[in-house]
């Protein structure tokens, strides 16, 4: 087991893992920029070193400094969380060649699964369903006509570099389509410095499925189970669930068969996620890999009771999986709300500012992972999730019943405080999301609904 | 106590050559004090103690020493100083090498390009500039002790 791990980053992930390690007698080191010098994690790591001011670029994506704070606090292995470096395949490569651990992916594996075009091309591989679509790159907006005749329409045009929505368009004729290529590639070059592009079918009304991997350097992985993540505002999750309500057992087992294979298939040796899109008739393909822990990961430890960030911290210092696959056991039903400081009545704007109260639920199967505390400054230069309320119940009912209780009693408040928690009450109190009929389209719908009601 | 207050109370005290103010209330504390011409007079207004809510006490929360690592230095405690901080973070040496000279002693002038210490990070000795002009007053650090971002290391005057 190693000695010291530095964290490489902030707010409640970085919470998250020295928690983990103080469960695991590890001692921690956070590295902090100078606008989180008031934060929770910094006072409860057992050594914090500031590493610059407070843009990202010149502290926590700097990492000269991360490796020198790393240096001369003589640590063994580096966290990176989820976001910042945590799939840089350089910043891995190089901790390897100082000799401290990367707790994650091989460098090679960030690069196979961070193009979107080349991981497809290792799944059909590996034998593992995906997306009916282009062969790799299109060369030209003709061979894309081309593919999406042949596909028939509707498609959607994706860039290879491309992530958080960006680089892709849909179209529903050969006009658009050409309008469509065009736009994808400008935008993924200006955000990406890569234009190229792949063409694939455009599943309508998916659900967003995706599974979790644990796996060891010793060729063990399993999987433990499913998160929903279909409650999507222009593909940034709003609230995930486990077990999601349309997968019978069945499908579960294929869609996790799959998902180790898919693992198995790139050497995998960490914790990961592989996403799939699921289609109102039940076909299944794979969409990507994420090589990190996950924001939404809390939902699979409260129905497994698999302390992820403890086995990923295992399985870097070499150690064997202690579970096999027919150990792992789903209890119940868990639901995760992620509260961001933004208004979702003036379209999601950004509130920072100083949480004067902030006082979170609590009671039995309420669980909340924050770095926030009553007085505590947001600041305005990072992503706007302020904490993360996961719910446990022994049945989807209950969760949805212990989920709305816990989000009346949480009161966060300050100057120009606003946060995200009553969209998150509005669904959970729809007819419709109680049944569990629902797609990635699903806010879209119901927003204008939403915005009618009174604050 | 409002804005207005407050910049009034700043006048008075430059007019009259104060140095410090004080006032407490139940609920407010406020502390100005006011140092050489050239630096901003306010140094210290403290959170309200109390919130409208009714609620318990915001704390205000200090990063203390724990949040150095082992061997960094404490930072100087009086504010009105004038420092050259740590613009990278790494050992820190006073002399190129164990046996030169060190590159800033106490008296010694500097200009902004003055080469007053060296950082080591990763292996690469930083040769790491004043930036500031003034006479060198302190040394706030020792040789070969770990320095992270902003750590103060000299005092400058």
């Amino acid at each position: 087991m190693f000695e010291k791990i530095l964290i490489a980053n902030r707010g409640e992930i970085a919470l998250r893992v020295i928690r983990a390690c103080k469960d695991l007698g590890v001692k921690s080191v956070l590295v902090y920029s100078e606008a989180d010098a008031q934060s929770l994690p910094v006072l409860l790591a057992d050594e914090a070193v500031c590493i610059g001011p407070a843009p990202s670029s010149e502290s926590y994506l700097n990492y000269k400094q991360i490796l020198s704070a790393a240096e001369i606090c003589d640590v063994d292995a580096i966290h990176p969380g989820y976001g910042f470096l945590s799939e840089n395949a350089d910043f891995a490569r190089i901790c390897n060649s100082c000799n401290i651990e990367f707790i994650g992916p091989t460098p090679e594996q960030i690069i196979s699964m961070g193009d979107k075009a080349p991981a497809k091309k290792k799944m059909i591989e590996a034998g593992v369903p995906v997306t009916p679509g282009s062969d790799g790159l299109v060369a030209d907006v003709k061979e894309a006509q081309k593919i999406a005749e042949k596909l028939g329409y509707p498609v959607i045009v994706k860039a290879t570099a491309g992530g958080g929505g960006k680089g892709m368009r849909i179209a529903h004729n050969n006009a658009s389509l050409v309008k469509g290529y065009h736009a994808a590639q400008a935008e993924s070059q200006n955000a990406f410095g890569n234009g190229d592009l792949y063409v694939e079918k455009y599943i309508e009304r998916p659900r967003h499925i995706e599974f979790q991997i644990l796996a060891d350097k010793h060729g063990n992985v399993i999987h433990l189970g499913e998160r929903d993540c279909s409650i999507q505002r222009r593909h940034q999750k709003l609230l995930e669930e486990t077990q999601s309500p349309v997968l019978t057992p069945k499908l579960r087992a294929a869609m996790g068969a799959a998902a180790v294979k898919a693992a198995k298939g790139v050497g995998y040796s960490s914790v990961g996620t592989v996403e799939f899109i699921l289609c109102e008739d039940g076909k299944f393909y794979f969409m990507e890999m994420n090589t990190r822990i996950q924001v939404e990961h809390p939902i699979t430890e409260e129905l497994t009771g698999v302390d992820l960030v403890k086995a990923q911290i295992r399985s870097a210092a070499g150690e064997k999986l202690t579970i096999r696959q027919k150990d792992v056991v789903f209890r119940g039903h868990a639901i995760e709300c992620r509260i961001n400081a933004e208004d979702p009545y003036n379209n999601f704007s950004p509130r920072p500012g100083v949480v004067e109260l902030f006082i979170p639920p609590g009671g039995i199967g309420v669980r909340v992972d924050s770095h926030v505390y009553s007085g505590y400054k947001i600041p305005p230069n990072y992503d706007s999730m302020i904490a993360k309320l996961i719910v446990h119940g022994n049945t989807r009912e209950e969760a949805i019943a212990r989920c709305r209780r816990a989000l009346d009693e949480f009161h966060i408040s300050g100057p120009g405080i606003k946060t995200t928690i009553p969209i998150l009450k509005y669904i959970l109190g729809r007819e419709d999301f109680a049944t569990g009929k629902y797609d990635t389209s699903y806010i879209e719908k119901i927003f204008d609904k939403f915005l009618a009601t009174s604050e | 106590m409002e804005l207005d207050d407050i910049k009034a109370i700043v006048e008075l005290m430059a007019k009259h050559n104060l140095s410090e103010f004080k006032v407490e209330s139940d609920s407010m504390h406020l502390c100005l004090k006011r140092e050489s011409a050239d630096k901003g007079i306010i140094q210290q207004i403290a959170v309200p103690a109390g919130v409208t809510m009714a609620a318990p006490v915001a704390p205000q929360v200090q990063p203390a020493t724990a949040a150095a690592p082992a061997g960094a230095a404490a930072p100087g405690n009086d504010e009105n100083k004038v420092t050259i901080d740590a613009p990278i973070v790494g050992t820190f040496y006073r002399s190129a090498s164990p046996d030169t000279e060190a590159f800033a002693k106490v008296g010694d002038k500097v200009d902004p390009d003055s080469v007053i210490c060296i950082i080591e990070a990763m292996k690469v000795m930083n040769e790491i500039k004043a930036e500031k002009s003034g006479i060198i007053k302190e040394i706030l650090v020792e040789n070969a002790q770990s320095v992270e971002y902003g750590c103060p290391l000299f005092v400058i005057e």
